[in-house]
């Protein structure tokens, strides 16, 4: 008798419709616990009811021998304040970052461009040539920047500063590099305000070391790094932690030392106060009371 | 010729493997973006809060006082028109005081029965839009302040959804 050759058979497929029922349920499930958007709070430090002063005794002599530190924002610059006497005014250009819906890309105007549009009925415009809406406009501002500027004078407009930065995502800002002398890797803009970046200012290679105000956060770039890294106008807010940093490590033996008083007119947005309040618990501050210029 | 009939073939199962990739992803995103620890803090609608590094998590529920570019609002009760507030030169918002203050009564109180210090500082979180000026923020956090609400908080964004 022929022997019969066997067929080979069909691979069978496993059944999936268990795991298909268990993925089923799973998924609405994480879906509810999901978090995209974390929040977070910031603490600020306000004095107990017992220990607020109600009459109209003239307040304490001041402590001489306390640093007494406060950071005051206005609408052209910032400055800190210690023992009675100021360190030299951080100028800056506000900048508004908008993401625009239509093409998801993000457009930098300045607040007096965005206002004059609006007033002439059109909203801030995108790269596609597409406007915002000029009634909505405010609720798309991703970002508050303020731009160091570089002055020579008073009546001197200045020049918008240029600083490398590392970046995770294409083309925003993350932390500014500074060298090996704790100085920012920087130099003043070209142009008119110094909106054309400065040739002089490359960015650095792979290999290079570099660091962040971070603490100990020196590094060699690795090549991945060193690519994505970006010229972009260095922040104020940058300049202010720089000096923070120093201010803390220097005054670390005084009794306030983890005080400060941040101080903004009436007009300040709230965003500019929580970034400031934010670089100032980075430099160790962990007392942050708040108070209103010339009030 | 004759009209040759097509033969149908077998009956094909319905191959749920590519299904199944697509689910194996969606899982894995949501654990990466899983928060098991629950969120005691949501935000408020018609607000945009501001971006912060702080990572700092309320440890209890607390009062929630909201100021958005309308109103100020507490405990989802519209109090009194930010414009109001905007508008008035004294320092203490007196509509919203006069909540505050009934509020913080009804905890001591309730502090007091449960035998905990009924003393000890309110503790608040302010949900403000980040493009409110100083001055409101000012006036409804010294408001805070007067009502025995000492301990503030202001609610905030974490920087890049909170990931590293």
């Amino acid at each position: 008798m022929a022997r019969q050759l066997k067929k080979p058979a069909k691979p069978e497929e496993p059944d999936l419709l268990p795991a298909m029922g268990l993925f089923t349920i799973l998924i609405p499930m994480l879906l509810s616990m999901t978090a995209f958007s974390k929040l977070a709070i910031v603490e600020i430090n306000m004095p107990e009811r017992s220990m607020m002063n109600m009459t109209d005794d003239p307040p304490p002599e001041p402590d001489q021998q306390a640093l007494n530190l406060s950071l005051a924002i206005t609408p052209e610059y910032l400055v800190i304040g210690a023992r009675g006497g100021f360190q030299p005014n951080v100028y800056f250009k506000e900048m508004w970052t908008f993401r625009c819906k239509s093409d998801a890309q993000l457009i930098t105007h300045a607040p007096e461009d965005v206002k004059s549009a609006v007033e002439s009925g059109h909203g801030p415009k995108c790269k596609d040539g597409s406007e915002m809406d000029k009634e909505k406009y405010l609720y798309e501002i991703e970002s508050i920047e303020l731009w160091a500027i570089n002055k020579e004078s008073e009546e001197d407009p200045g020049r918008v500063i240029w600083a490398v930065y590392s970046s995770q995502s294409e083309n925003v800002p993350d932390s500014a590099y500074v060298d090996g002398n704790n100085a920012f890797l920087a130099a003043p803009g070209e142009g008119a305000m110094g909106l054309t970046p400065p040739p002089m200012l490359k960015k650095p290679s792979a290999g290079a070391v570099l660091a962040t105000l971070t603490p100990n956060s020196a590094r060699t770039l690795k090549p991945d790094v060193a690519a994505k890294n970006i010229i972009y106008p260095l922040s104020a807010y940058d300049l202010i932690a720089k000096d923070l940093i120093q201010i803390h490590t220097q005054f670390i033996d005084l009794e306030d030392v983890d005080n400060i008083i941040i101080v903004a007119n009436d007009d300040t947005q709230f965003d500019k106060i929580i970034q400031l309040m934010d670089r100032a618990k980075e430099a160790g501050f962990s007392k942050i009371n708040l108070a209103k210029l010339g009030g | 010729m004759a009209r040759r009939t097509r033969k149908f073939s077998e009956d094909v199962p319905f191959s749920l493997t590519s299904m199944m990739d697509m689910m194996t992803i969606i899982l894995v995103f949501m654990i990466k973006n899983l928060d098991a620890e629950g969120q005691l803090l949501t935000q408020a609608e018609n607000l945009i809060l501001p971006v912060s590094t702080s990572k700092i998590q309320p440890k209890e529920v607390a009062l929630t006082v909201v100021v958005d570019n309308n109103y100020v609002v507490v405990d989802n009760a519209k109090i009194v028109p930010t414009e109001d507030v905007l508008k008035q030169e004294d320092l203490l918002v007196t509509k919203v005081d006069s909540v505050l203050k009934e509020r913080r009564a009804t905890e001591q109180e309730h502090a007091l029965k449960m035998g905990l210090p009924a003393d000890e500082a309110g503790n608040i979180i302010v949900q403000i839009d980040k493009n409110i000026p100083y001055d409101a923020m000012y006036k409804v956090m010294a408001t805070c302040g007067f009502s025995g609400y000492t301990h503030i908080a202001f609610a905030v964004m974490q920087k890049n959804g909170g990931e590293e």
